[in-house]
């Protein structure tokens, strides 16, 4: 197998109700950047049913060229015939590279995809680059590797290579890279690949589908997070303060830098907050505003960490916010390596502080 | 039926923040099941009570830190340090595969060693139902064949509709050929219904595991069943519900993907990876009650380890040497380019022009850019001349909010 046969960089793009989404638009701008570094295309690869204009969208939004299949059954989502139609795909034009989206949909697909293929997969990356690789058991620099880089279980990142086999394939957390911009002047080849329903893959079948309610808080397009962790339990002293304190402080906050500045700001918490179940926080403080490696990852202008000791797992999940505050009281909490603002004092003390200010101002 | 529950030996210090790993020294570590796992065994434990059969836990890692996981298995009521205590009966028994060519294994090379292990629990089951079948065509006497089904048996290897030593159970397929109420034929035939059902098997995984957070390996031991079976085995990933179908020859199962509930009906035999919301249902009593015949014996309580060998996978395709990824060094996360501390850090008060000092350019700074790692001599000198301000809140919320627009005043 010759390694260089095998070229450009696709990303899996999904729909949701007939537009790309956005984690979509992200895997576009992550495929052109490991693109542009080895001079290759970024190809987006679509399976679905009357894909009308995504195809085009997708070559807009930064794709060279799109490989689809559009068929009436391929039209809901299910592993067996997606598998095996990605896997056709790839074994007739040889990618170096298949991204994925690391959600519930990439998670159950691209494993088998991976392992049919007899390659490699890296799930849940943060971020890539392109390097040369030193395999010292074959004596062999590995030219143009995709790094993927993910967070890692001590108190880093690691960078995972699959040198030897190609597709490199790898799933990426959404919230990690900027969509491009949309450029109508764009132009790239449209490519119906035609592929037939093998009726062992429709062995599982879809009894039903039915569309979840959809969550009220919104972190990834706040422009501005408060995010609370268990530092909200005590003031400077270390006497102990009702959290729902710290919740109002908060909010007053947010809603200040809504009414001044149009701001979407949101509240935020850590995993150990939520999972704390805090009668005082009861409703407020739940699952669906956890940021961090289980919850969401977000990046938003300004990201305000209140008595966050910053856990890798909770800073892989804001690292990219584009200013970080953090407010603690340990002068050697983590959250402060990462922080573009460091305040070492009690968020008690702060926040008033900063809502006087703001007020003020 | 063969209820299959994979498990995971993870080090201690992931189960209490989940977190992601690369290769780990699990050897330095202690181990103790993934918390994900508890999902799978619950869902385990409602197979067994819903069509009967035997769960066996499923793992593969170093042998003296999975022996002492899977022996708290079979209490899992029970107060333990390495499972989390659950309200089910514990497993029936358990097949460890361990190997030192098995380490340093990939999702691929894990999943290939987890799909050749339960390929080889599936053949070893056949092999037990060949062994009494030749019997029984070799014209056996019923005494030869009853021991011999005994021997089985009591190795947990024939379900209690086979053969059973329990009271409530008199009609076995053996019992009924011995007194004479079947004839060798309606034996053999009932022996090779037995074979078949065999092949009616779930495998059940958490839906990640606390190390590693992939969720790659449930739906890539489906992959590798599918090739040594011949047969494609289905999966459904993060399912938060299920149930056996009416005829008990598939799952009706929900799962969750991104804002939908798919509702899948999954042939058996499947692989499913449970989601941490899953609650296992409880099948009604006279169903439990009615599904006894098809379990086994009962506790084995003896851990199978397994070799490469013993399951016949090639040692080029296991542990490090059949994974394709490598784990390159770690990095740390990066400091900002500009970190200020408030109360602390001195910043300029102004823009500056770029200038000569001591016959060196510095600058051009903008305002509040921190003095940074500029000579001390020149920040006194600087500081003196009143270009330099200690950082401080107000700073902050001019940077930060300064450049923004206000829309409303009053507040």
């Amino acid at each position: 197998m010759s390694l260089e046969q095998y070229r450009d960089v696709w990303v899996y793009l999904t729909r949701e109700d007939g537009k790309l989404t956005r984690p979509s638009l992200e895997l576009i701008a992550a495929g052109r950047k490991v693109a542009d570094k080895i001079g290759q295309r970024v190809v987006a690869v679509m399976l679905g049913y009357q894909l009308g204009d995504a195809p085009n969208e997708a070559i807009a939004r930064g794709a060279d060229a799109v490989i689809y299949a559009d068929e009436p059954w391929l039209k809901n989502y299910l592993c067996l015939p997606y598998t095996r139609v990605l896997v056709d795909m790839c074994r007739q034009y040889k990618p170096y590279a298949f991204l994925f989206i690391a959600d519930e949909l990439g998670r159950d697909l691209s494993p088998r995809v991976a392992y049919r293929l007899k390659t490699g997969l890296a799930t849940d990356n943060i971020d890539l680059e392109v390097e040369d690789y030193y395999f010292g058991k074959d004596n062999t620099t590995y030219k143009n590797v995709l790094a993927q880089i993910r967070p890692d279980f001590a108190t880093r990142v690691a960078k995972i290579y699959t040198p030897r086999h190609r597709p490199q394939i790898a799933s990426i957390r959404p919230g990690n890279f900027e969509p491009l911009p949309r450029d109508e002047s764009r132009r790239g080849e449209l490519i119906r690949f035609q592929p037939s329903p093998v009726e062992d893959d429709f062995k599982a079948e879809i009894i039903e589908e039915k569309a979840l309610p959809k969550s009220a808080v919104d972190l990834e397009n706040a422009k501005v997070i408060i995010s609370l962790g268990l530092g909200i339990l005590k003031d400077g002293e270390g006497r102990p303060r009702n959290p729902r304190e710290g919740l109002e402080l908060a909010e007053e906050l947010a809603q200040l830098l809504r009414e001044r500045y149009g701001l979407k700001v949101e509240i935020g918490a850590t995993r150990a907050l939520i999972y704390a179940e805090l009668k005082e926080l009861e409703g407020f403080i739940t699952k669906e505003r956890q940021v961090g490696q289980t919850g969401k990852t977000v990046a938003p202008d300004i990201y305000i960490a209140l008595g966050i000791s910053g856990a890798v797992q909770h800073r892989v999940g804001m690292i990219r916010s584009k200013n970080i505050v953090a407010v603690n009281t340990d002068p050697n909490a983590p959250i402060f390596d990462i922080a573009h603002y460091v305040i070492n004092d009690d968020l008690y003390k702060v926040v008033p502080q900063l809502i006087s200010y703001l007020r003020g101002q | 039926m063969l209820i299959i529950a994979m498990l995971k030996g993870v080090p201690a210090k992931t189960t209490g923040v989940i977190t992601v790993s690369g290769v780990l020294r699990r050897e330095e570590m202690e181990l103790v099941m993934n918390p994900h796992d508890t999902r799978a065994l619950e869902a385990a434990y409602y197979l067994k009570r819903r069509v009967g059969g035997k769960v066996i836990g499923l793992s593969m890692g170093p042998e003296p830190k999975l022996v002492p996981i899977m022996n708290d298995l079979y209490e899992p009521n029970q107060e333990s340090r390495l499972v989390p205590r659950m309200p089910i009966y514990g497993v029936d028994e358990n097949v460890l595969l361990s190997d030192r060519r098995m380490a340093g294994a990939d999702t691929l090379a894990t999943a290939y060693a987890l799909a050749k292990g339960i390929h080889r629990i599936i053949q070893l089951h056949q092999e037990a139902l060949d062994e009494l079948i030749e019997l029984v065509r070799n014209n056996a006497s019923p005494a030869e064949v009853e021991s011999k089904a005994r021997e089985l048996y009591n190795e947990n290897m024939l379900p209690n509709k086979v053969y059973s030593t329990l009271p409530t159970v008199r009609d076995s397929s053996v019992r009924l050929f011995v007194e004479g109420r079947i004839s060798r034929e309606q034996l053999l035939e009932k022996l090779e219904e037995a074979r078949g059902d065999l092949m009616n098997f779930i495998v059940l995984a958490g839906m990640k595991t606390s190390d590693g957070e992939t969720g790659n390996t449930g739906p890539q031991t489906a992959e590798g069943l599918s090739e040594f079976l011949g047969i494609t085995i289905p999966h459904a990933a993060f399912v938060v519900d299920f149930e056996v179908s009416p005829e008990e020859n598939s799952v009706i199962a929900e799962r969750k993907l991104g804002n939908l509930l798919q509702k899948l009906r999954i042939p058996i035999p499947c692989l499913l990876t449970l989601h941490t919301e899953y609650t296992p249902r409880v099948p009604p009593a006279s169903v439990q009650k009615r599904v006894r015949l098809n379990n086994y014996r009962g506790q084995l309580r003896k851990i199978r380890v397994w070799d490469a060998a013993y399951i016949g996978a090639d040692p080029e395709k296991l542990g490090f040497a059949g994974s394709p990824t490598i784990v390159g060094p770690g990095m740390e996360i990066g400091r900002p380019p500009v970190q200020k501390i408030v109360g602390k850090t001195l910043v300029f008060k102004q823009d500056m022009d770029k200038f000569e000092w001591n016959g060196k350019r510095y600058g051009p700074f903008k305002k509040y850019d921190p003095v940074g790692d500029l000579p001390e001599e020149l920040v006194r000198e600087l500081e003196g001349k009143g270009l330099l301000e200690v950082f401080t809140l107000k700073h902050m919320i001019e940077e930060l909010f300064g450049g923004l627009q206000v829309v409303a005043r009053a507040v």
